[in-house]
């Protein structure tokens, strides 16, 4: 197969892997025939007219009326001259149909089925980008810009249906990406060094280039050395090095390895975005006024991502039969799901009973019932029995602060240090808090519309470091960042706190609460020693729709300080039961140790269970790497010219070194005395030192006696000081730090080894003889 | 027997003589002949060298370049039997090695000695000679001997052929199958002398003729000597094996139809031999051997029918090939 028929089929390859995403768009499977004909044929095209000698102009052209006419074929409406060929009224009918199409894009939600419209917007598009990816790959011969095109793929089914591309659609476009480039190079490498005659014909193609082998073995050096670098530089947020070290901190990157774990916040924002609200769900509740449904809790900081999710397992949760009643009126409620895809099960306030079955449990500490075997989708509906505790402002007000070295509180108020913009707006906003509870309200007051805050969607959707600053100072966020920024000035403040994600309780239709996907919504925890964890959102209710005041975000008020026997009975409860709940079931994730890593992960600067950060290992690996070759090669030349054991030999070695690595042309047919005059042409001064060594190895190889030794060493140092003199400033670097010698030394072992294979082979197999031609006679003509 | 020379006896090798000596007669031999050829002493210097190498030289030039003065001033130049055959058609084997005749007084058949019972032999315009006359000639080059009538008679020794052929006028020649040409230790060609050179030579050759002026500055015994000298000198392995490479790449070369001999392998390194010991050292270097591969080898190859159409000649395959054949093998990177 010639190398273009092969690029050829790659290109079309790679384009069909790209089209793996375009699955969670539509319904079926039944568009990827037309799809994947029309890029057949696209490529089939250009191929044909390739064979046929044409250039890039014809071929276009050619790819053109080949996407034309499989449209025709696909769309006439029968108004095509024998089936392929359109007339004015198959554009007239194209129009309608792309209208058709645009309409039912903006109206369906994905997964859609591929009707007409969609479906003729879907193969123009695909072919089109065929054709450019075809130019790109094939015949430009720059197959990096191919990226766009399969970047382009990918950034459709990404816009329309954000939930259906998850990570996993995008291996396999960038496998097709690095399958093209992979190809591409190797083609490149495999003629690295190939001989060309006069005519500009190869010398023996079929056979590999002398130089293949080093290519190769370089080639992997360098990639290696990229991955290396790409691991340590510092601005790359995802670097290897950053996962690994979170991995070692019981962190995980985002996507944690298995379906489960799809980024929360990612979700809120998808759903907050959607053009076209879901309902999510269908709930009935014997609770008049239920509160918000809790699903993912965030309880670890990070500068970079903000409040990251909870990282869990399976076997972190507790069978959902430990789940104990703390007091409190008991309400009933039954989800019918809807469309709820998560390994978690939304629930109002505290649990007490939930009818999942064993796959799913619960997270103590959180209060989150989840699932990492299984989802909701698999539910079609479960009700759960809650309590729903209500909280005093006074008692809240009353508490003390937890103990310093309690770990409950300082896995929660750990925070990145060295934020200092937050330090100057957290100052403003506490003001005169003293307790807890008022530095709660202070922080939720600063973020109040009354301050100039609002509600917008339209910011970005993260809470790292950066964004909540620009959420600060601009005053404008959605319920991630009011409740990111809340939590984080709180823990800033040493106030324990998380922040939660889930929905809140939707909109009433009879008997039913219904919660679509506009009701996503993420607010504040905070913890007092004995009330336990108390919500606090701080997001304006303008902007939440199903938005629940909470009681107890009131100032409190000094004369009503009263207890409430029902209050009472709310705040005192936790004190008895869910304080020494607490630490006897915090098994595995939560142990202590775990948590102290969780804070060094956090704040990236701490150790890991190795006692050191990896990238560090990485870096001082990295480091010394430049000086390798420069050492390697000082070393050499000591050893050479080691007094008493320096040899003509040792020292012609190292002439020939040296004047590869300063650049002179030698090669192995030249003569010594040849090669010392080519060295004193290059440097005048290295012509005497140039000719003893010349000598000495002269005598030594050829006389049969010994040569005599003694100046050699000097005579080396001599030569050494003219090419160094001689020679351009970045060249005398050059040869300092990345002697060329060393790559020849290189090269040579390599070849050595490989003519030890052709020796191998030429006994395994027949080879054309080389010793004498087909033309060659014995005798006379 | 009238004829002086007895049957074959091996000679008596006399002493060698010391480098120094060795070194100083063949400058001498050089200055003198140089007097003569004007700028080109390199090709002085390999023509000395096949003939104290013990070679036969072929000279082959276009004419008027100095083919036949090279080799009579270097006949010259040693005090030596010369004797001079200028090849024709009609030239018979007899007349070069000899012929018995018939003598009425003794009644008996004498040997009567051919142009070859000489010291050098100048053989001019070989080419026109037929070829049994060159095959007689060519068969006393390598036997240094000549067999007439069931007696052999040794040549004299030094003996060294000098043929000259003229490579562009092909008209009733008959060329030199590769065969003999193999027995020629070497090819040189003269070539045009440069501006300077020639200028030299009008002024000189309007007075006189520097060859009728020439002096000996040596005779055949001091040949011997050297001959015997240059045998001596020291040929390591490495410069064995790198003479091997060489001509072994004329035998694998694609673009040569029939590779040198081992015969020129033996030839080259004795040349090589000789050189060094004109630099008055008693070791053969390389360098030596490149000097020579061309006059050594180019004349043995014969060169593919596409290697002559696409213009180029065994000259420019053997300069290639010694840019190509590491001269260290395999035993290190240069």
């Amino acid at each position: 197969m010639s190398g273009q028929r092969h690029a050829t089929l790659v290109a079309a390859a790679s384009l069909a892997l790209t089209l793996t995403p375009l699955l969670g768009v539509f319904t079926g499977i039944g568009w990827t025939v037309p799809v994947l004909l029309t890029v057949a044929v696209v490529s089939t095209a250009a191929s044909l007219i390739r064979a046929a000698g044409r250039g890039q102009g014809l071929q276009t052209l050619a790819m053109v009326a080949a996407l034309t006419a499989v449209m025709t074929a696909a769309f006439n409406g029968g108004t095509a001259v024998l089936f392929v060929i359109p007339t004015l009224d198959t554009f007239a009918f194209w129009l309608t149909t792309i209208n058709g199409g645009i309409n039912d894009i903006i109206t369906l939600a994905p997964p859609v089925a591929a009707e007409d419209g969609i479906l003729f917007l879907t193969m123009l598009g695909v072919g089109i980008v065929a054709i450019l990816h075809d130019m790109f790959i094939v015949g430009l011969r720059t197959p990096a810009l191919s990226g766009l095109t399969l970047l382009t793929m990918y950034l459709v089914p990404v816009s329309v249906a954000p939930e259906a591309t998850a990570w996993f659609w995008f291996v396999l476009p960038a496998a097709a990406y690095l399958w093209i480039l992979g190809d591409d190079n190797l083609r490149r490498v495999s003629r690295f060094g190939h001989r060309f005659t006069g005519q500009g014909r190869l010398v023996g193609p079929r056979f590999p280039s002398p130089l293949a082998g080093t290519a190769r073995t370089s080639g992997a050096l360098f990639i290696t050395a990229t991955l290396m670098l790409l691991a340590v530089i510092p601005t790359n947020t995802s670097g290897l090095v950053d996962q690994v070290a979170e991995g070692y901190g019981g962190g995980g990157g985002p996507g944690g390895g298995d379906l489960g774990a799809v980024d929360p916040w990612a979700k809120l924002y998808g759903q907050l975005n959607r053009p076209d609200p879901i309902d999510v769900a269908r709930i009935t509740t014997d609770r008049s006024s239920p509160g918000y449904l809790r699903m993912h809790v965030s309880d670890f900081l990070d500068p970079e991502r903000g409040f990251g999710p909870s990282q869990w397992e399976q076997e972190d949760l507790a069978p959902l039969g430990s789940l104990q009643y703390t007091g409190g009126e008991v309400y009933e409620a039954t989800v019918e799901v809807l469309d709820l895809p998560d390994p978690v099960a939304p629930v109002y306030g505290r649990p007490v009973e939930v009818d999942l079955n064993d796959d799913w449990g619960v997270l103590p500490d959180l209060n989150v019932v989840g699932s990492r075997r299984t989802g909701l989708d698999s539910v079609e509906s479960y009700s759960f029995s809650f309590t729903d505790p209500e909280f005093d402002a006074s008692v809240l007000n009353a508490t003390d602060p937890l103990p310093e070295d309690d770990p409950l509180r300082e896995r929660n108020t750990a925070h990145p240090e060295g934020f200092t913009e937050l330090d100057s707006y957290l100052e403003e906003a506490l003001g005169e808090a003293e307790t807890d509870f008022e530095k709660v309200l202070a922080v939720q007051d600063y973020l109040s519309p009354t301050n100039g805050f609002s509600y917008s969607t339209a910011t970005e959707n993260s809470g790292d470091q950066s964004v909540i600053v620009d959420f600060l100072e601009n005053k404008q966020g959605f319920c991630q960042q009011y409740a990111t920024a809340m939590a984080w000035m709180l823990r800033a403040a040493d106030v324990p706190s998380r922040v939660v994600i889930g929905l809140t309780r939707g909109t009433r239709e009879g008997d039913e609460w219904v919660v679509s996907s506009d009701d996503y919504h993420a607010w504040v925890e905070v913890y007092f020693d004995g009330p336990g964890w108390v919500p606090f959102d701080p997001t304006p209710s303008t902007g939440v729709s199903g938005s629940v005041p909470f009681d107890w975000e009131e100032e409190p008020d000094p004369d009503t300080d009263s207890e409430d026997p029902d209050d009472a009975g709310a705040t005192d409860r936790p004190d008895a039961t869910d304080r020494p709940n607490e630490e006897p079931t915090l098994p595995g994730q939560e142990d202590p140790g775990e948590t102290d890593e969780t804070a060094g992960a956090d704040d990236r600067a701490g150790p890991g269970p190795l006692g050191f950060d990896p990238a560090w290992l990485a870096l001082a690996l990295l480091v010394p790497l430049p000086f390798v070759p420069a050492l390697w090669r000082a070393g050499m030349r000591r050893a050479r010219l080691r007094p008493g054991r320096v040899t003509a030999l040792g020292a012609w070695d190292e002439t020939l070194d040296l004047a590869a690595d300063y650049g002179v042309a030698l090669n192995d047919s030249l003569t010594p005395k040849q090669t010392a005059a080519a060295l004193a042409a290059a440097a005048p001064d290295a012509a005497a030192p140039a000719e003893a060594l010349a000598s000495a190895v002269a005598v030594h190889r050829y006389s049969g006696r010994g040569a005599d030794t003694g100046p050699l060493p000097e005579a080396v140092t001599d030569l050494h000081r003219a090419l160094d003199k001689s020679v351009h400033p970045r060249r005398r670097l050059r040869a300092l730090f990345w002697p060329a010698s060393l790559a020849y030394r290189f090269a040579a072992a390599q070849a050595r080894g490989a003519s030890r294979v052709g020796r191998l082979r030429s006994k395994m197999s027949w080879r054309r003889s080389n010793a004498r031609g087909d033309g060659a006679v014995t005798g006379r003509p | 027997m009238a004829f002086d020379s007895s049957p074959a006896q091996p000679p008596q090798a006399p002493p060698p003589s010391n480098p120094q000596e060795f070194k100083a007669t063949a400058e001498a031999v050089l200055t003198n002949v140089e007097w003569v050829i004007e700028g080109k002493a390199q090709t002085i210097r390999l023509a000395l060298a096949v003939m104290l190498a013990e070679g036969h030289l072929l000279l082959e030039d276009v004419p008027g370049v100095g083919k036949t003065q090279l080799a009579k001033a270097l006949a010259r130049s040693v005090d030596c039997s010369v004797r001079r055959i200028q090849f024709t058609p009609d030239l018979l084997p007899s007349d070069v090695t000899g012929v018995s005749v018939f003598d009425p007084e003794k009644r008996d058949f004498v040997f009567k000695p051919g142009a070859v019972f000489g010291n050098l032999i100048l053989g001019d315009e070989i080419n026109r000679a037929s070829p049994k006359t060159q095959a007689a000639l060519l068969e006393c080059m390598e036997e240094r001997q000549v067999t007439i009538d069931g007696n052999t008679y040794r040549l004299r020794s030094p003996f060294m052929v000098i043929a000259t052929q003229n490579p562009v006028e092909m008209e009733g020649t008959y060329p030199l199958p590769e065969a003999q040409r193999d027995r020629f230790a070497a090819r040189l060609a003269i070539g045009y002398p440069d501006v300077n050179a020639e200028m030299a030579m009008l002024d000189h050759r309007g007075e006189y003729n520097p060859l009728e002026s020439l002096q000996p500055v040596c005779n055949g015994e001091a040949i011997v000597r050297m001959i015997a000298t240059a045998r001596a000198v020291h040929v390591s392995p490495e410069l064995k094996r790198y003479a091997v490479d060489l001509v072994n790449a004329t035998r694998s070369n694609a673009q040569v139809r029939l590779g040198a001999s081992p015969r020129a392998t033996l030839q080259l390194l004795r040349c090589a031999q000789v050189l060094a010991a004109m630099d008055g050292r008693e070791f053969a270097l390389p360098d030596d051997v490149q000097q020579l591969a061309v006059p050594v080898l180019a004349h043995r190859l014969i060169p593919t029918t596409e290697t002559t159409m696409g213009g180029g000649d065994t000259t420019g395959v053997v300069a290639d090939i010694l840019r190509h054949v590491p001269v260290v093998s395999r035993m290190g990177r240069f």
